[in-house]
């Protein structure tokens, strides 16, 4: 348990990895805002439980609109004052080789991977630069570190986190922000970017920790790079996927 | 001195003294940058950021590059900027 309430963005929470980044912050006490386009069962048993209580925020919102986004960091901003946490959590992927992909689907998965993070970090590193201090995670991907195959639209922006997490890192550092990545490995989650059972397995296959992860996994991970005693910590992509990368 | 003034004044006072530039005195016709104020840029992003906290907006946000702090006041002074918090 925190010794006090942190004020913790995490965007796209509402399923999946991002749900499990949200659980984690409740279960550590902090108080968490969370954005997704639809509510989910997930969102209204948080908004349900009396036990997240004044603790939890959850606003529709689609971050790859600049104007939604904004509304999204105020409304957060007008509720608890400070943000000491944000987790760019939010992305897309589709699949599918280059030759063959649409531009339509190259500007979703830019739009909503780079772009919007882009800008939901832009505001609220502007609060962070007011209140003085805060750490920021951006969730990155193994494949944008190895390459993966139909991924290329996907990797790429992933791969320009990691550049973004650096840059700001430098930014930001003498005002007592950190900016880390985290590079996630393959989730049993509705995030396997349309991997399909023989893929999947091979990569079992091939981890040496024998297993697919879970969000818990990731969750713990950020919660290490935004313990406030970690605050040496910056500018590095820390890669979370059972040693499959190694 | 009116209000605007004085939280304009305040805003940039408690700015540089977090930034180890206490001694430094501010004035209307303090310049910003180079050899008054010497904000650099991230000083100069995180007055931006107060700024905006403070009155609900900012010149330099809305595109402006004021050189005085007399021009942060004219800003609001001017209606471009909402009213005091």
């Amino acid at each position: 348990m925190s010794s006090s309430p942190r004020t913790i963005i995490v965007t796209g929470g509402s399923r999946g990895l991002g749900a499990g980044i949200v659980q984690s912050f409740l279960d550590s006490g902090d108080r968490v805002a969370s954005c997704s386009r639809s509510t989910t069962p997930q969102v209204k048993e948080w908004e349900s439980d009396p036990a997240y209580a004044d603790r939890f925020l959850f606003i529709e919102a689609d971050i790859a609109d600049r104007d939604q986004s904004t509304a999204f960091v105020q409304a957060v901003v007008d509720k608890w004052g400070t943000i000491d946490v944000l987790v760019n959590n939010a992305g897309v992927a589709r699949d599918g080789i280059l030759a063959l992909f649409s531009d339509e689907d190259s500007d979703t998965v830019i739009d909503l991977n780079l772009k919007a993070t882009i800008h939901i970090t832009k505001r609220v590193v502007r609060n962070m630069l007011s209140h003085g201090g805060g750490s920021i995670v951006n969730i990155s991907s193994i494949v944008g570190l190895t390459g993966y195959r139909g991924l290329t639209v996907y990797s790429a922006t992933k791969a320009a986190l990691d550049g973004f997490t650096r840059s700001l890192a430098r930014e930001l550092g003498s005002r007592k922000i950190t900016v880390n990545s985290v590079a996630s490995g393959y989730l049993k989650t509705e995030m396997s970017h349309g991997l399909d059972d023989a893929q999947l397995n091979q990569i079992v296959r091939r981890t040496p920790a024998g297993r697919l992860g879970e969000p818990d996994d990731i969750a713990r991970a950020i919660q290490f790079l935004v313990d406030e005693r970690n605050n040496w910590l910056t500018g590095q992509v820390l890669v979370v996927d059972g040693g499959l990368t190694c | 001195m009116n209000d605007v003034q004085t939280t304009v004044l305040t805003v940039i006072e408690q700015l540089l003294e977090r930034s180890d530039k206490s001694g430094v005195v501010v004035t209307l016709d303090s310049v910003i940058h180079g050899d008054g104020l010497s904000l650099d840029s991230l000083e100069t992003a995180e007055l931006s950021a107060i700024l905006e906290d403070e009155f609900g907006s900012d010149p330099f946000a809305a595109g402006l590059m004021p050189e005085t702090v007399a021009e942060i006041v004219a800003f609001y002074g001017a209606g471009e900027g909402a009213a005091a918090s």
